[in-house]
């Protein structure tokens, strides 16, 4: 078969974003601590998280599982304000920093428990061989940098347990790996080897990319 | 028949030779004066007409393309369907040995049909087999004008041997009609004005493009459609249709814009339902919709007009509000005049407002790119980011043309060079077909030679091997081309779809390069091109090399030669 149509890999949520939470922002209005689950429930509805995500932030066929959040509270809310992917932005009018703060309250309220899974430790070397063996390469780049196939997820801006649960269930063009094929540990390996990967420079800084 | 074929003013022939059209060549290299046209010797019939595919994008005409009968034109079926794919015109002379009683050897009987242009009808727009010279010199120009009026495709005018052979009889009636080019077809003027209304009336209009701009005239009428209403354009890069660093150039964001249109205008879109319904997943894929419910949708197309049956490059079925079979580019006119007409000063305050808007995305979404490109820009494997960014330092200040399909390098020299020349991007295969990237191209800085362009190809290497001799074509026939090879050493789109399957079937995701990469041993494009006459550096893999081997290569194709940097890259 020699058909060239593009995988066009979109992903709800990009797995590596150390950018966003660069520019995400410092006000006190992100701050979990002021939040209110009971808000965030109401705000999850009524600025329509659910339509794709699901009632508990569990995921559906549209849009991952964010409950417990992926990212820190302001990275999300970077995100939410400019995403990468398939997700649509979402303005202050729409949800505000306030209701963003609530809903991660809300959703970090109803997450499932921490899976003995989540807790395992990698080993970056090995991570490195099985992320050439296993052909992630083939989409994200030998060095996770992304591509038009798949999103940079080297270094990850997420948590292993999100990895986990995208690699297992994932709700975009990427295909689901079981743990037969790729087993917890080889998972906690490649997660390490991402995470040992330098995060990269500043577009600004690069002066061939300002021509 | 020289006499028919000079008057259609082909620039030139491209072809191997055939004993089927022997004579027809002999014809034309001395009665012909091997001039208009003028022969190009190729290494392989699909990369006769890749080439004429090539070109006929830059130079908005057709070449003329000789293919042997029955084998020839059994190698040349995949490009022809390609050019067809494409709707681009390439006119095709087929020889064949049609009167048996004429056949004198085996390969005469094995090399010649009943109906030699039978196997490729289904994506040729139109075929002939004249039996007489005057019947031959009518479809000559009849061919000529079909494969020129959109939808444009490949033609084929099958030439047999008698009628190539044989002296004209005393006192024979000849004449060669005169070409008359049909005006393309525009869209009905009541349907052209209520898309109008729709556009002006509409809060969230969004234009999106793919194979729209013909010529110049195209892209300048886009640009000013597009003005008019402040209305963003998302473009899918079938032909040159937009700036990529106009404001009003929302491909990066096509998503959101997609998802918040009201109005969606489909120019020349070859896949309507791709465009407005979301398909995720490999496995168990999910469909939905990707517009609000009422969003209306519009189509002005010329496949419209013409349609096959057996190869189905048509694509699903899109359920529009509006269709309009004609040209787009023709009827961009039109619709420009129909939306000024409808315009009220309040509507212009409200496009004032909503370009203003679109120009701060817009920069958002170029900014995002760059940072976006900044993934393992010192790696190696060099990045399809970096190396983009290094060809456009060198070029940026010339008159340059890319020639090859962006796709395979993750868009990035669409994300990140200033395209806004008609001549700057030619789009991709149409039909996917491997092996289409290195002939077209060579075909394209073909055109672009006697406008004195600097053209350049990405030039894919599982493509190249497909049929490399076109690298001979180049260099024999000092075609300046600048070749950068994107050398991922894999069929790499294929080495993905296996690994998809692998998963699927849950066997273990460790085999699948098997049958799909280019390794053990690693191909040497360096000493292939200069195997056949081509400056040629690498494999590079330092991208800090980048830069003075690009700057080499350049001087050489500013020589008038054809240069190859290999260049060992990310998969895509």
């Amino acid at each position: 078969m020699r058909s060239l149509g593009v995988l066009a890999f979109v992903f709800a949520l990009t797995l590596g974003s150390p950018r966003a939470q660069a520019q995400a922002p410092t006000t006190k209005s992100g701050d979990a601590g002021t939040a209110s689950v009971a808000n965030g429930k109401r705000a999850f509805v009524s600025a329509g998280c659910v339509a794709c995500h699901g009632p508990k932030g569990e995921g559906t066929a549209s849009g991952i599982q964010i409950a417990p959040p992926p990212l820190e509270l302001p990275a999300l809310i970077s995100y939410v304000r400019q995403p990468t992917g398939k997700m649509p932005p979402f303005g202050t009018g729409v949800v505000s920093d306030q209701q963003l703060s609530d809903i991660y309250a809300f959703l970090e309220s109803v997450a499932p428990p921490p899976s003995a899974a989540e807790s395992l430790t990698g080993n970056s070397d090995n991570g490195k061989k099985l992320f050439a063996a296993y052909g992630c390469f083939e989409c994200h780049g030998r060095q996770g940098a992304g591509a038009s196939t798949g999103p940079r997820i080297g270094p990850p801006a997420i948590s292993f347990a999100a990895v986990l649960r995208y690699v297992r269930a994932p709700s975009g063009q990427m295909p689901p790996y079981t743990a037969k094929v790729v087993s917890d540990q080889d998972l906690a390996d490649i997660y390490t080897y991402l995470k040992s990967l330098a995060p990269p420079a500043r577009a600004a800084d690069i002066p061939l990319l300002n021509q | 028949m020289v006499d028919v074929l000079k008057s259609l003013n082909f620039e030139y022939l491209c072809a191997n030779p055939g004993n089927s059209f022997r004579s027809l060549h002999e014809s034309l290299i001395n009665y012909g004066g091997n001039r208009v046209p003028e022969f190009i010797t190729c290494c392989h019939e699909e990369s006769s007409v890749a080439m004429g595919h090539g070109y006929a994008k830059i130079e908005g005409k057709p070449l003329l393309v000789c293919v042997h009968g029955t084998v020839g034109l059994q190698h040349a079926s995949m490009a022809i369907y390609d050019a067809f794919c494409d709707r681009v015109p390439v006119y095709i002379v087929l020889g064949n040995f049609g009167d048996t009683a004429e056949r004198f050897g085996q390969v005469d009987w094995t090399h010649s049909a009943q109906d030699p242009a039978a196997m490729i009808r289904d994506y040729v727009k139109w075929d002939d087999r004249p039996v007489s010279l005057q019947g031959f010199s009518e479809s000559a120009v009849r061919a000529y004008k079909i494969a020129t009026t959109p939808p444009m495709m490949p033609v084929a005018l099958v030439a047999d041997h008698e009628l190539q052979e044989y002296a004209v009889a005393d006192g024979a009636n000849l004449s060669v009609p005169k070409v008359t080019m049909t005006s393309p077809p525009v869209g009905d003027s009541g349907a052209v004005t209520e898309v109008a209304r729709l556009l002006v009336a509409a809060e969230n209009p969004v234009l999106v493009t793919d194979r729209v701009a013909r010529t110049p005239a195209g892209l300048a009428g886009l640009i000013e459609l597009a003005e008019t209403l402040q209305a963003p354009v998302l473009d899918r890069n079938g032909r040159m249709n937009f700036p990529t660093r106009h404001p009003l150039n929302h491909t990066e964001r096509s998503g959101p814009a997609i998802a918040n249109a009201d109005v969606i205008v489909g120019l020349e879109l070859t896949d309507f339902w791709s465009t407005v319904n979301s398909v995720q997943g490999q496995v168990n894929p999910v469909v939905r919709p990707a517009v609000k419910p009422g969003t209306k949708l519009v189509s002005i197309t010329a496949n419209d007009l013409y349609i096959k049956s057996n190869y189905q490059d048509f694509q699903r079925y899109a359920a529009v509000d509006l269709a309009i079979a004609a040209d787009a580019e023709a009827t961009l006119p039109s619709l420009i005049d129909a939306v000024k007409r409808q315009i009220t000063d309040d509507r212009k305050h409200t496009f004032a407002d909503r370009g203003a808007k679109l120009a701060t995305a817009h920069t958002q979404a170029m900014q995002a790119g760059r940072e976006a490109a900044t993934s393992g820009w010192d790696a190696s494997p060099i990045s399809t980011a970096r190396m983009s960014s290094e060809i456009w330092a060198q070029i940026k200040d010339e008159d340059w043309s890319l020639v090859s399909n962006c796709q395979f390098v993750s868009r990035w020299p669409l994300r990140l060079w200033d395209f806004n020349k008609h001549y700057h991007y030619i789009g991709g295969e149409g039909g996917y077909g491997v092996g289409y990237g290195a002939p077209a191209a060579v075909g394209a800085a073909l055109a672009n030679r006697k406008h004195g362009r600097l053209t350049i190809s990405i030039q894919n290497d599982g493509d190249l091997m497909f049929a490399p001799g076109v690298l001979w074509t180049a260099a024999h026939h000092r075609i300046p081309l600048l070749i950068v090879m994107h050398n991922n050493r894999a069929y790499h789109q294929e080495l993905m779809q296996v690994q998809i399957m692998a998963d699927r079937h849950n066997r273990g995701i460790t085999n699948a390069s098997i049958g799909s990469v280019l390794v053990d041993p690693p191909i040497d494009y360096s000493k292939l091109a200069q195997g056949m006459g081509v400056h040629a550096e690498g494999p590079i893999s330092d991208p800090k090399d980048l830069a003075p081997a690009i700057r080499r290569a350049i001087a050489v194709v500013k020589g008038g030669d054809p240069a190859l940097v290999d260049v060992l890259t990310q998969p895509r």
